[in-house]
């Protein structure tokens, strides 16, 4: 790029909502309820959906939907969170590990104690807090990059989780969270609760970001923290709030991880779960370096994610084939966003 | 320091003007990254070897059990190398990528040597290039595409993670050419002096030095290497002062492959198998390379890092990890090893803040 006048480099700082210098009429301050990209992936999800029900008539049935919408849900619910921390510039890669410890904690309860159903639910979501408490201390008041310190605490809640485990795996899990599961009880007139559970806070969340002050702070810390510091906004607080809102969605997503499996909790659980949540959040449209994001296109890339990993699987693919397509899905809808924006800056 | 803007507390505490001997003790500690990493190392030895003496340990921690375990920074030391180089770049520059890439490479090599009988060198070769192809491909999306890093490594973590497994329909290779690389990390003891000294493995002279010297060289002794330092600092400067960004920036993945490609090579080695998984399976070679990057002084924002600080965070880690693994019965130590790795990053970060905050640097 010759360096011309008209076409400076961006020096970094990721215009999200461009400054009104000419504004014109439809410059509202929100942007629209559903944007651009968001209607792609439901083009994309629906000409996935169709092509899937042509090439596999099993597809359209009940019995193939209902697990897909089942298995979207943990990693839509904790992208919800994960969406939140993008939004405010970092990231949270332990994720993954985070789950694991809840999971396991749970589980053995479960087994020990036979928990009645609330209190497992709580007992997880505080541990999921609490772990998200330590990554939000140390990012919001060591002032250290996000990506580093979440490297690092996903390395101790992956020996903490090993611990309790204890070299050996959780055998004989009550069916305490059938509720959530796959499994009839997990349903109501057809729609899976974990799923039904994952839209309402999907929901709430989409609300509290795009219309309450509090929400829109997360964006203009992510646009400039230290315009947003200026401005008033409690910048330390509000990116401790987003990640321990994180811990507490994977609580709640740990207990419908565990209603998913079989009656045995493995060592592997959790494995690679951070990286599926940051794909389905890109892919949903959330810009990586902050200030710019929605909760739907988290849920719609969640379920576009999904909808690859099963869709290779009832088409008798090779399983490891699905990551591939996640590449590639990642890569075609980051790569669409980034012209839309260039040519968005441009006009 | 006295040039410091006001700030809260101007110039309080320990570091006035004339500064005492433990102030500037412990100024040196927290701004040269190198000599902290010095004096841990230094650490580590000692309490091991105190250890070691008070039969505290299942083996004896001695200078041969340190020379053997070395072989373990041959993938950290070039893995960390390889991130040094696209961190430096700037811009959230990362490569999640690389762990896929010694999976993928490693099934290339796999197949050129293991099944397709050609001589070593021109498989190492292929599979550096390969290596390097698949850098280039990060390089391209980031450079020139000007895709975030990370989400461009994420995407190709995924493909090349996927395409490794599918590509021999998830089975190894290991057949006999492959099985007798094995002795690439077997120890040799050195010529002339090494009559005294403990036998070093072979791998450490084959890839881990070369890779080191020339990366070196490159990133303090060519044009390329200064230019990599000022895009790195500041991309836009950088442009205006037409340096050539774009290109500078892709060649840095490009090297990071290469890179990749090598490990893949020592890795087959030294499972005598070329494995699907080799790079990414349990936490992968990404993270533990990041990490040592991180901990060997190299800023996550770009700009600033050198060889000897990732290099000694490696040196500093295998010790250290080496010392868990005696330290405990059965594989506690290797679930120990985790929670030293992930102590020791989140301490060195808030120590770049600390460093950062107290020595001047971005706030």
């Amino acid at each position: 790029m010759s360096a011309t006048v008209n076409e400076r480099p961006d020096p970094g700082v990721p215009a999200s909502e461009p400054p009104p210098v000419a504004p014109r009429p439809r410059n509202r301050v929100l942007p629209s309820p559903v944007s651009g990209q968001e209607f792609v992936l439901i083009g994309v999800i629906a000409a996935l959906w169709i092509i899937l029900a042509f090439a596999t008539p099993a597809f359209f049935t009940a019995g193939s939907i209902q697990p897909l919408l089942v298995s979207t849900a943990p990693i839509a619910l904790v992208g919800i969170g994960m969406t939140i921390i993008i939004i405010t510039g970092g990231i949270d890669v332990s994720v993954g590990a985070a789950i694991m410890v809840c999971s396991v904690i749970t589980a053995k309860l479960l087994v020990d104690q036979g928990l009645a159903l609330p209190l497992a639910v709580l007992v997880s979501v505080i541990v999921g807090a609490v772990l998200g408490l330590v990554n939000g201390l140390l990012i919001a008041y060591g002032r250290v990059h996000a990506i580093i310190i979440t490297f690092g605490t996903a390395n101790i809640f992956l020996f903490l989780g090993l611990q309790i485990f204890g070299s050996s795996t959780v055998n004989g899990i009550p069916q305490t969270f059938d509720v959530f599961g796959r499994g009839v009880a997990g349903r109501t007139l057809g729609v899976p609760h974990a799923f039904l559970i994952t839209v309402v806070i999907a929901g709430i969340a989409w609300w509290y970001l795009r219309h309450t002050a509090g929400g829109r702070h997360f964006y203009a810390i992510g646009g400039d923290a230290h315009a947003a510091r200026l401005a008033g906004v409690r910048v330390q607080r509000r990116i401790l709030l987003a990640y321990v809102v994180t811990g507490l969605l994977v609580g709640l997503a740990s207990c419908f991880v565990i209603a998913q499996g079989t009656s045995t909790l493995d060592q592997s659980v959790g494995n690679g779960k951070e990286l599926a949540v940051i794909a389905a959040v890109v892919i949903g449209g959330t810009s990586i370096m902050g200030g710019r994001g929605s909760v739907l296109g988290t849920l719609l890339g969640a379920l576009l994610v999904q909808t690859v990993t099963s869709g290779v699987t009832q088409l008798g693919w090779n399983s490891q084939l699905s990551d591939l397509f996640v590449g590639v899905f990642i890569i075609v809808a980051v790569g669409a966003d980034l012209i839309r924006e260039r040519a968005r800056r441009a006009g | 320091m006295t040039t410091t803007p006001a700030l809260d507390k101007p110039s309080s505490g320990p570091s006035g003007n004339t500064e005492s001997v433990a102030a500037r003790v412990i100024r040196a500690l927290l701004t040269q990254r190198i000599v902290l990493l010095a004096v841990l190392i230094g650490v580590v030895v000692v309490v091991f070897f105190i250890m070691d003496s008070g039969g505290y340990l299942t083996a004896p921690y001695d200078s041969d059990y340190m020379a053997s375990s070395l072989i373990n920074a041959v993938p950290l030391v070039m893995l960390g190398l390889a991130e040094l180089l696209v961190i430096l770049s700037g811009r959230g520059g990362i490569d999640l990528s690389v762990g896929a890439i010694v999976s993928l490479a490693g099934m290339i090599f796999g197949f050129a040597y293991g099944e397709w009988g050609w001589p070593l060198w021109l498989a190492i070769v292929l599979t550096a290039a390969f290596g390097g192809l698949c850098g280039a491909l990060n390089g391209f999306l980031i450079a020139y595409i000007k895709f975030p890093a990370l989400i461009a490594t994420l995407a190709t973590y995924y493909a090349y993670k996927s395409l490794a497994i599918v590509i021999n329909n998830q089975r190894p290779i290991s057949t006999p050419p492959i099985q007798e690389l094995f002795s690439i990390s077997r120890s040799v003891e050195l010529p002339l002096i090494g009559g005294g000294l403990p036998d070093v493995p072979l791998g450490i002279f084959t890839f881990l030095i070369p890779t080191v010297i020339v990366v070196w060289v490159l990133l303090a002794r060519t044009t390329y290497g200064r230019r990599l330092y000022a895009i790195g600092t500041n991309d836009t400067a950088g442009e205006w002062a037409g340096l050539p960004v774009k290109d500078t920036r892709f060649k840095a993945y490009v090297y990071a492959g290469v890179i990749s490609g090598l490990v893949a090579v020592v890795t087959v080695a030294q499972f005598a198998s070329a494995r699907p998984d080799a790079g990414v399976s349990g936490s992968g070679m990404a993270l533990p390379a990041i990490t040592i990057a991180v901990l060997g002084g190299v800023a996550i924002t770009g700009g600033i890092g050198r060889v000897a600080g990732v290099v000694l965070a490696a040196l500093l880690i295998v010790w250290l990890n080496a010392g868990i693994l005696l330290a405990f019965v059965g594989n506690e130590g290797s679930q120990y090893q985790l929670l030293a790795l992930g102590t020791v990053l989140v301490f060195a970060a808030l120590l770049n803040g600390i460093t950062n905050r107290r020595y001047g640097g971005s706030r």
